[in-house]
């Protein structure tokens, strides 16, 4: 070792040394454990030493040292391992399109694949509280905006430095469908096929050039660096798998000719419609996305919608059931959803047939597989990174509270449960309040003002101006992010839906409307 | 509240095991063969095995006696937008010839279906005007209720959108203010473009050339970068894939028709070309066809010259003529549009049922398969309840391939079905709301 490398390793140790809450032993005896990897122990025990589980059973002796945690009748369960979330990650403004509008010119901009969730990932307390409450210990997260998400890292929802906390980085490239605003290429469902395509095809290019030139420089030209296209070479090689958002058969469908195309490693996330197509996913792992779609609050509204949709939103939720039944290789996700939308988006599941057994392995050992984990995490067993989670019942019943949650063999505390004001009424939300929009479309700017109010992340309200007006269609808040949908008449006509999406700053808003005729950019400001 | 109804009917093949069907006593319009009175369509699988007066009904057949009524072929729309999820403009850049309408197929869009109730089957499903070189475009039938894959027309020609005009120089819609203006803004700019494009792919084939010669000559060489703008190119001079251009005026006709010759490649067919009974003949020499409207015309200024003779017009000049509808709507009955074509300007019967049968076949280099009843031809077919020239007629049964994707009489009894799993559906989420605000009301009152 070299001096200074040696001096660099000892940088390195000083941090580690001198963290206080170094994991201890424990043991939790007591309770119904849930080891995923056989069928649940009665009153078992696991024993937590240095950060891993050391001994999981009915007759574990508890050695002298530990301490013990005795949660009878309470159910002691792996950590939940959310496999798709963008915690740490500003909410795109413009709903997943680029957040600044990028320059506008001949060529391509450059992908950035090589953007890595780990060196950017900004988590809060809030955010892993927050997760936490609801038993998840372990997220995978990544941007969600733009075509080439960038790749996500896999990381304990446990204290210390972010670096310590990192299961898997990279875990994934992640690559979403989305169009960037109109007049940058590429603002078309088409040419974002096409955008990826010539992506894959430049980083062939990219690993061709630069191996020829590497064996040989004579006689050629240097291969320019191009860290977006080296990023891909290990997609290229099949070590990295490619996740694909895609919530329709369609899209989903298109992703996977794609990816064959491509001949990539690949995993569905989203997979709203996967119960129309469980044959067609045999081999392919999927991450479910538990946000369902929703009624139109207005009766009107519903019957208005066609046949189609209104199947789609009851069929949506059996597709876990749907891919149990078919030994599809699934995980459970939050994807676009909220931490709160999260359980009572897996029981919804439960209510349309997946067994709650299925529920736990989709969050638990299944999305450990899908990512190449399971060694580590996933179930309770010896040897395993000691994530865990007690809740009082049943973790996926209505009622279940969790009660305890140990991360990398730690116990983090528990967020005290917020007393809910019942008289008083909601607070008034960042998004209530009049607004004055703009939107710059081609033919001309529409002046739209809309009347807003956000209650439990709901959006409802009026419209009127320039496309007619009306109820809001529905829409949500989350954070300074929010989504409504407009019924927008244009002289001439018929009426299409508008679907604002963006994000508050103050007495401001900006973002996205996509309507048929292509997406455009809009903003405004809260009338006084 | 009828359109979404009507959106769902499914009707999936209704007799997807009867693979032979015989069709008798019907007038025949062959459209390529004359008109067979009392005649027979034979099918037998995919495709027509028999056509005349007298066949026999072979054993398992289902036999559909169509007496009074008329056969006609699948109608053609060689200028569709329909079934394309999200945008079919790539905008962004003024030649977008990467892009393909191909992944974008959307077999969801009923306006497929409502297609099919008006005897259309096929459509070549182009991509916007907005830019001079648009997407690859792509030919598709019908077959509602089948994944968006069958759709496509397997070994069907590939095809490209060029677009003249405003539309490329965007006259008639702008970025938003602060984005500067895209190139082009004038004729000439369009023209550049076009020009300049193949002069790049020129360059782009001649260096994929050196660096085949020095693979051979077992040098060690880097490819050039593949580039799926300029392989479309290289493929359009290549004669793989088939030019299809928006146009209006006759200057800007006969500047494509010259680019084309200077360049090396063909106009397979200008699509709109609302002045093109100015330049018929010059466009008859190219060997280009004529997509058209019959009667469209004064919408903006490039379309101020159009007249309703066109169609004649460019007939008698021998310019392969079609029939086409840039709209959902018209796509659901070009037979009309075909039969004003023998009031302005005296086409005959057989003249005007070819603008929208074997015509747009031609175009689409498709003939061998489809456009015509004849022996050995893909069975897609309308059975009429009247001549189709006729605005009171009808369609009652239209096949794909031997396969049935509309029929009058299922439609009607599956919009019932339709309608009861709709209200149920929605009596279904209203119970349910129902019984979440009881339980939230009981949990405040506790």
């Amino acid at each position: 070792m070299t001096l200074r490398r040696l001096v660099a390793f000892s940088l390195l140790l000083v941090p580690l040394l001198s963290r206080a809450d170094a994991p201890g032993v424990y043991a939790i005896t007591g309770g119904t454990v849930h080891t995923v990897s056989g069928a649940p122990i009665a009153n078992g025990t696991v024993l937590i030493r240095d950060g891993l589980i050391e001994a999981v059973g009915s007759n574990v002796a508890v050695p002298a040292d530990a301490t013990i945690i005795d949660v009878a009748g309470s159910h002691v369960y792996p950590g939940l391992i959310d496999a798709q979330t963008s915690l740490g990650f500003a909410a795109p403004s413009g709903g997943g399109r680029a957040s600044a509008r990028p320059e506008r010119s001949e060529r391509p901009p450059e992908p950035t694949p090589d953007f890595l969730a780990i060196r950017n990932v900004k988590l809060t307390d809030d955010d892993a509280d927050a997760r936490r409450a609801i038993g998840v210990t372990t997220i995978v997260t990544a941007p969600s905006n733009g075509i080439f998400n960038g790749q996500s890292a896999i990381v304990n929802l446990g204290s210390g430095s972010i670096e310590s906390r990192v299961i898997k980085s990279p875990a994934a490239i992640q690559i979403a469908f989305n169009t960037r605003p109109t007049w940058t290429y590429p603002d078309s469902l088409m040419g974002v096929m096409s955008y990826i395509r010539q992506t894959f095809l430049d980083a062939q290019q990219h690993v061709t050039a630069t191996e020829i030139y590497t064996r040989s420089p004579a006689g050629f030209e240097r291969p320019q660096e191009n860290p977006g296209l080296e990023a891909l070479r290990p997609v290229l090689r099949r070590d990295l798998p490619v996740v694909f958002i895609a919530d329709s058969e369609l899209m989903m469908r298109r992703a996977m000719t794609l990816a064959r195309e491509l001949n990539v490693k690949y995993v569905l996330s989203g997979a709203r419609q996967a119960y129309a197509m469980p044959a067609d996913l045999k081999n392919v792992p999927v991450l479910v996305s538990v946000k369902w779609p929703t009624a139109p609050t207005d009766k009107d509204d519903r019957e208005d919608q066609p046949l189609r949709v209104i199947r789609d939103r009851q069929l949506a939720p059996t597709t876990p059931g749907v891919l149990a039944k078919n030994n599809v290789a699934f995980a459970l996700v939050s994807g676009a959803a909220k931490s709160s939308e999260f359980l009572p988006g897996i029981r919804k599941a439960i209510e349309n047939g997946l067994s709650a057994e299925d529920a736990l392995r989709a969050t638990t050992l299944a999305p450990a597989r899908i990512f190449g984990v399971d060694r580590q995490l996933g179930t309770l067993e010896r040897g395993k990174i000691a994530n865990l989670v007690v809740s009082d019942k049943p973790l996926f019943e209505k009622e279940a509270k969790v009660k305890r949650v140990f991360v990398d063999g730690r116990e983090i505390r528990l967020p005290a449960e917020e007393k809910k004001d019942s008289a008083a009424g909601a607070p008034a939300s960042a998004i209530d309040g009049t607004w004055a929009l703009t939107v710059r479309a081609p033919q001309g700017n529409a002046a739209i003002q809309v009347t807003l109010r956000a209650e439990d992340g709901r959006v409802t309200g009026t419209f009127s101006g320039d496309r007619g007006s009306g109820d809001i269609k529905g829409g949500s808040l989350d954070g300074t992010s929010f989504e409504f949908t407009i019924s927008a008449n244009a002289p001439d006509a018929e009426a299409s839906d508008w679907v604002f999406r963006g994000t508050l700053d103050g007495d401001a808003m900006s973002g996205t409307v996509t309507t048929t005729l292509g997406n455009f950019e809009f903003s405004g400001s809260r009338s006084k | 509240m009828k359109n979404a109804l009507f959106a769902l009917a499914l009707t999936i093949p209704l007799f997807a095991q009867e693979r032979v069907t015989l069709i008798r006593n019907a007038t025949i319009l062959t459209v390529t063969n004359g008109t067979i009175e009392n005649g027979s369509v034979l099918i037998r699988g995919s495709k027509i095995v028999a056509v005349g007066k007298d066949i026999a009904a072979p054993a398992n057949a289902r036999v559909i006696d169509a007496t009074g009524k008329f056969v006609l072929p699948g109608i053609i729309d060689t200028h569709s937008h329909t079934a394309v999820e999200g945008s079919v403009n790539e905008i962004s850049l003024p030649n977008t010839g990467m892009v393909r309408i191909a992944d974008a197929i959307d077999n969801n869009d009923v306006s497929a279906y409502r297609q099919l109730a008006g005897g259309t089957t096929a459509a070549l499903v182009l991509h916007g005007s907005a830019n001079a070189i648009g997407g690859q475009s792509q030919i598709l039938k019908w077959k509602w209720g089948r994944p968006a894959s069958e759709w496509l027309v397997s070994g069907a020609p590939r095809t490209i959108k060029f677009a003249l005009g405003e539309n490329p120089k965007s006259a008639n819609f702008r970025p938003p203010e602060g984005t500067p203006r895209q190139y082009p803004a004038t004729r000439m700019g369009v023209e550049e473009v076009i020009r300049k494009s193949f002069i790049d792919a020129r360059d782009y084939m001649a260096a994929w050339d050196e660096y085949e010669a020095k693979v051979k000559r077992k040098e060690t060489a880097i490819p050039p970068r593949r580039d799926l703008l300029m392989d479309t190119m290289a493929d359009i001079l290549r004669g793989k894939i088939d030019v299809h251009a928006h146009c209006y005026r006759a200057d800007e006709i006969i500047m494509l028709l010259n680019v084309a010759d200077e360049q090396g490649f063909k106009v397979r067919e200008l699509q709109h070309v609302l002045e093109g009974y100015k330049v018929g003949r010059e466009i008859a020499k190219h060997g280009a066809g004529a997509g058209t409207f019959i009667d469209w015309w004064g919408y903006k200024a490039e379309a101020y010259d159009a007249i309703p003779y066109n169609v004649a017009l460019m007939v008698r000049d021998k310019v392969l003529t079609s029939v086409n509808s840039d709209s959902d709507e018209l796509a659901r009955h070009l037979n009309h549009d075909a039969a004003k074509a023998m009031k302005y300007g005296g086409l005959t019967e057989d003249e005007a049922l070819r603008l929208c049968t074997i015509n747009p076949a031609r175009q689409l280099r498709l003939d061998n398969r489809i456009g015509s009843i004849e022996t050995g031809k893909d069975a897609d077919l309308a059975i009429w309840n009247g001549h189709p020239l006729s605005v009171y007629s009808r369609v009652d049964t239209t096949f794909i391939e031997g396969e049935v994707y509309f029929d009058r009489e299922q439609d009607l009894k599956r919009r019932e079905e339709l309608r009861k799993e709709k209200e149920e559906r929605l009596k279904k989420e209203a119970d349910e709301a129902k019984k979440d605000k009881d339980k939230e009301k009981e949990k405040k009152d506790a």
